[in-house]
C-alpha cells in the first residue's frame, strides 16, 4: 500500500505542471487583459503604452519562459486586477469555499442516506415515491433558480434566515442547501438502488432467517455493503463541489473562490486563474487518492496494484 | 420494527437540533452582519472594492468607496460644479502653472498633517508611473512645486484647460506621503490612511468594507451614522432581496425587472437621477461600408425613436440628445440636448436617395450586462431600424470580449455603447471625432474638426474654447459618425428611512446622505 501511495504522490507534480501550462496557453490564446483593465474611453495610444509597461507586448516565448521560471520558484505572480499576490488571494478565500462544500456534503448525506434506505426498504410506498421524485427533481433544478427561490421564501417572506453574506451558522444554511441538493439527489438514488440490489441477496435472507432484527440487518449487513459505490460518488461529487460552487457563491455573496475565479476569467487575470486552478487541481487529486484508500478500508477484497 | 423507528427518530432528532441551532443563531447573526445598531449604514454597490491603491483601478464602484476615505483637492457637487475642497483657493499664474492653497489644519486619520508635500507625492506618482491604470488621465502634469506647507503649484507640460477637471475626479485623492514611505505600499493597501469623512476599519475581500465616521474631519462631517459598511453582492436579485428584507439601506443598479417590487414594498423606494453617461452608436465611415454614406447614417438617426426607448425600457429615466456632451459639462451645445430625430418616412426616403430603395442589412455589436437594459435597448433599436428598411443583425456579447472586439476593430458596421464623461468636459468626450482617435474606431475624419479640437486642447480662454467645442458638436450632428441617443439615469434601491439623491458622477458621498 505504501508503494502504491508513493507512486500516486509521484504523479502529482507532472499533472499539476501540465495543467498550469495548458492554462497559460489557453489564456494567452484568449488575448491579453490590457484593454479591459483601462477605462472604456482609453485611447489606443494609452492601451499600447500600458501594454508595453506591463510587458504584454513581448513575444510568446519570452512571456512563457518568464512564467515557467516564476512557477518553478513557486511564484504565481501578482493579480493584474488587485495588484497583490495571486496565490495569497486564492488561499485567503479557500476556507470559505471549503466550509460551504463541507456543509453542503453534510446536508446532502443527512438527507440522502436515510431517504435512500427508507425508500429501498419500503419500495412503492409514498415515501419511496417522494424519494425518487426528489432524486429526479433535485438533479434537474438549476442551482441559481433554487438559490433565488430559497432566498425569496426563507429570507424575504418568512425572514427566518439571512439573505446573503457570512458571519454565523445561519448564513451557511441556504447556500449549503442550494449546493447540496443536486448531490443529495444523486446519493439518494444511488443508496436506494444499491440497497435494493443488496436486500435481495442470499446473505440477507440468511441473516433474517437467523432471527436478527430487521433494522440490524438493514444497517449492519445491507447498508455497510452498499457503501462502496456510495462513497465513490460522494467523494467524486465532493471534488466537483470545490470547483462547482461558483454560481452558488455568486448568488449568496459567499466570499469563496467562486466570485474570485469568475471575475478573474472575465478579466483574463492569468495569475489568479493559475493559482486557483493549481489549488483546486491539487485538492481534486488529493480527494481521488483518499477515495482509493477508502475503498481498501471498506472492502478488503480490493487490492492496490 | 422498533429498531427501524429508533434509527429514524435519531435522524429526526439530529435534523431538528441542527435546524434549531441554525435558527436560534440566525437572528443574532443577521444583526451582527447587517444592522449591528441603528447607526450603521449599509450599502451594496454590487462588486467588491478592487484595491485601496487609488491610482490603480478604473471602476466607479471602487471610487465611490475611495471618495469617502481620501479627499480630492477640488470636488464636484451633486450637479457637477467644481467646488473648493482640500484646496480653498487657486490662481492661474501662467498658461502652464496653477497655484493652490490648502485649507489649514487638515489631518490624515493617523493624526499627521496633510501638506503640500503629500500633494506632490501623490500627483507626481500617478503622473510619472506608466504602469498605473490612471496614469493616462494625469500625464499632462509635469511637476508639483511645493512653496510652503500649504501652498503649491501644479505645472503642466503644456497649457491644460482640463487641469481642474483632472484633479477633481476618479483617482484624485491625496495620499499620506510619510505613512506610505515608512510602511510601504503593501501595508498601506491593507490599512489605508486618508483624510476623508470616513476612516478605514476593515476589509474582508469579496465580503465587506467597514468604515467609521471621522470625528476630526475638516469638512462636512458624517454625524448621522457611526459606521458605514459596503457589502459585495454581485448578484442583482440577491441585492434586491437584501433591500426588501430590510438588511441593506442602499443598493446600486436595481435591474428594471425589479423596480415594481421595490416600489411596492413598504420599506423601500427607487431613487433615480441623471448620470453623465449617454447611449450612442458608433458607425463606420470608411469606404466599403454602407454607413460610409452620410445619408445612411442620417436615415438610421431618423429611424430610431429615442424617446420611445427611454419611455418603454427605462421607465422614462433618460433624456434624448443629439450630442453626447450633456449640459453641465464644459463645452456642451445645449441646443442639441433634449432633442432627437424620428421620422420613418424621411428615413426611408434618405435610404432611397443613398441607393438602398430595397433596404440593406447591417450588423451592430453591443455589450450585454454592462449598462442598464443594454440588450433590450439594442433589440428595440434593431426593430426600429428594420421598420425603416435596415435589417439589423445583432452581435451581442459579454463586456470583456466586446472590449476586445472594439480594440481590435473586429466589429462590422458599428456598435452600441454607453460612455460616461468623468471629466465633465467636452475635451474628453469629443476626442472621438478627431482623425487620430477615430482612425482606430470608425475612420471619421474632418480637417475642420481636427483643427478645432487641437486648438481647444491647449486653449486657456474658456469662452473661446467652449465655442470651438460647440462648433464641433454642430458639425458632428450634421455628419453623424456617431449617433448620440440619450443620457441615462442611474437607479438605486433605497430604504425609506434614508433621504438620498444621486450624483452626476455616480459616486456615493456619505456626508450628503441624510438619515431621516
Amino acid at each position: 500500500m505504501w508503494k502504491y501511495l508513493f507512486m500516486r504522490l509521484l504523479q502529482i507534480p507532472p499533472v499539476l505542471f501540465i495543467v498550469t501550462i495548458m492554462i497559460f496557453v489557453l489564456v494567452y490564446i484568449a488575448g491579453d487583459p490590457v484593454a479591459t483593465m483601462l477605462p472604456a474611453d482609453a485611447s489606443p495610444e494609452e492601451i499600447a503604452q500600458f501594454r508595453h509597461a506591463l510587458g504584454f507586448d513581448q513575444p510568446f516565448y519570452v512571456q512563457f519562459g518568464n512564467y515557467i521560471l516564476d512557477l518553478i520558484r513557486g511564484d504565481f505572480g501578482e493579480s493584474y486586477q488587485y495588484g497583490t499576490s495571486a496565490l495569497g488571494l486564492v488561499l485567503e478565500r479557500l476556507p470559505a469555499t471549503l466550509e460551504l462544500a463541507t456543509a453542503s456534503m453534510v446536508i446532502a448525506i443527512l438527507i440522502a442516506i436515510p431517504l435512500g434506505i427508507i425508500s429501498a426498504v419500503k419500495p412503492n410506498t409514498v415515501i419511496d415515491f417522494f424519494a425518487t421524485s426528489f432524486s429526479v427533481l433535485g438533479k434537474a433544478i438549476p442551482n441559481f433558480w433554487l438559490g433565488i427561490m430559497l432566498i425569496l421564501v426563507f429570507s424575504v417572506t418568512l425572514k427566518v434566515l439571512p439573505v446573503s453574506g457570512t458571519g454565523s451558522y445561519a448564513h451557511i444554511v441556504l447556500p449549503a442547501i442550494t449546493l447540496g441538493t443536486a448531490m443529495s439527489a444523486e446519493i439518494t438514488r444511488l443508496v436506494r438502488s444499491s440497497m435494493l440490489e443488496i436486500l435481495h441477496q442470499d446473505y440477507i435472507r440468511t441473516a433474517r432467517s437467523k432471527g436478527l432484527k430487521y433494522s440490524a440487518v438493514v444497517i449492519k449487513h445491507a447498508f455497510k455493503n452498499s457503501l462502496v459505490p456510495v462513497i465513490t460518488i460522494t467523494f467524486l461529487q465532493a471534488a466537483a463541489l470545490v470547483g462547482g460552487s461558483l454560481i452558488t457563491e455568486m448568488i449568496f455573496a459567499w466570499p469563496g473562490l467562486g466570485q474570485l475565479i469568475i471575475q478573474a476569467v472575465y478579466a483574463k487575470d492569468l495569475p489568479i486563474i493559475q493559482a486557483a486552478v493549481f489549488v483546486t487541481a491539487s485538492m481534486i487529486i488529493f480527494i481521488n487518492i483518499l477515495t482509493d484508500i477508502m475503498y481498501r478500508v471498506l472492502d478488503p477484497r480490493i487490492k492496490f496494484i | 420494527m422498533r429498531g427501524k423507528f429508533s434509527t429514524l427518530s435519531i435522524y429526526a432528532l439530529v435534523s431538528i437540533l441542527l435546524l434549531a441551532g441554525c435558527t436560534t443563531t440566525s437572528k443574532g447573526a443577521t444583526t451582527e452582519v447587517t444592522k449591528e445598531e441603528d447607526k450603521t449604514l449599509i450599502i451594496s454597490l454590487g462588486p467588491d472594492l478592487m484595491t485601496w491603491d487609488i491610482h490603480n483601478h478604473t471602476t466607479t464602484t471602487t471610487e465611490a468607496i475611495h471618495v469617502n476615505v481620501f479627499d480630492y483637492l477640488l470636488m464636484r457637487d451633486k450637479v457637477g460644479e467644481i467646488q473648493p475642497h482640500l484646496a480653498k483657493e487657486w490662481n492661474k499664474i501662467d498658461d502652464t502653472t496653477v497655484e493652490f492653497k490648502l485649507n489649514e489644519g487638515i489631518k490624515f486619520h493617523n493624526g499627521e498633517d496633510l501638506t503640500a508635500e503629500d500633494v506632490k507625492f501623490t500627483l507626481e506618482r500617478v503622473a510619472k508611473d506608466d504602469t498605473l491604470r490612471s496614469h493616462g488621465d494625469y500625464d499632462t502634469i509635469k511637476e508639483v512645486k511645493v512653496l510652503d506647507d500649504l501652498k503649491f503649484q501644479i505645472i503642466t507640460t503644456e497649457p491644460d484647460p482640463m487641469l481642474l477637471s483632472r484633479i477633481s475626479r476618479q483617482a484624485s485623492g491625496i495620499l499620506p506621503k510619510d505613512y506610505i514611505e515608512e510602511n510601504g505600499w503593501d501595508h498601506f493597501e491593507n490599512s489605508p490612511v486618508g483624510s476623508g469623512p470616513l476612516k478605514f476599519v476593515e476589509w474582508k475581500r469579496d465580503n465587506q468594507v467597514v468604515l467609521e465616521a471621522n470625528p476630526d474631519y475638516f469638512g462636512k462631517k458624517v454625524t448621522n451614522v457611526d459606521q458605514v459598511i459596503f457589502r459585495a453582492i454581485p448578484e442583482d436579485s440577491t441585492r434586491v432581496a437584501e433591500l426588501l428584507s430590510g438588511n441593506i439601506d442602499i443598493v446600486a443598479n436595481v435591474p428594471p425587472s425589479d423596480w415594481e417590487r421595490v416600489k411596492s414594498s413598504d420599506n423601500s423606494q427607487i431613487v433615480n437621477g441623471p448620470s453623465n453617461r449617454n447611449y450612442m452608436i458608433f458607425l463606420r465611415t470608411q469606404e466599403g461600408w454602407p454607413t460610409s454614406d452620410v445619408k445612411v447614417r442620417e436615415a438610421m438617426d431618423y429611424a430610431i425613436d429615442d424617446q420611445a426607448i427611454v419611455d418603454s425600457l427605462l421607465n422614462g429615466g433618460g433624456t434624448p440628445s443629439l450630442s453626447r456632451v450633456n449640459p453641465g459639462d464644459i463645452g456642451a451645445q445645449e441646443e442639441l440636448y433634449g432633442k432627437y430625430n424620428y421620422d420613418v418616412t424621411k428615413a426611408k426616403q434618405l435610404l432611397a436617395e443613398a441607393g438602398y430603395e430595397d433596404g440593406l442589412t447591417i450588423e451592430l455589436s453591443g455589450p450585454t450586462g454592462r449598462y442598464i437594459q443594454d440588450r433590450e435597448v439594442m433589440q428595440l433599436i434593431a426593430g426600429m431600424l428594420e421598420e425603416a428598411g435596415i435589417k439589423t443583425e445583432m452581435n451581442l456579447m459579454k463586456w470583456e470580449p466586446f472590449v476586445e472586439l472594439r480594440e481590435q476593430q473586429k466589429f462590422k458596421d458599428g456598435y452600441l455603447i454607453a460612455l460616461g464623461s468623468s471629466f465633465f468636459d467636452a475635451g474628453q468626450s469629443l476626442n472621438y471625432y478627431g482623425t487620430d482617435r477615430a482612425s482606430s474606431i470608425n475612420g471619421y475624419s474632418n480637417p475642420e474638426v481636427d483643427q478645432l479640437l487641437s486648438d481647444a486642447e491647449t486653449l486657456m480662454d474658456e469662452s473661446a474654447r467652449i465655442e470651438m467645442y460647440q462648433r464641433v458638436q454642430d458639425i458632428a450632428n450634421d455628419e453623424k459618425p456617431i449617433l448620440p441617443l440619450f443620457q441615462i439615469d442611474q437607479y438605486f434601491g433605497v430604504s425609506k428611512s434614508i433621504e438620498y439623491e444621486t450624483r452626476m458622477d455616480e459616486l456615493i458621498y456619505i456626508p450628503d446622505i441624510i438619515n431621516k
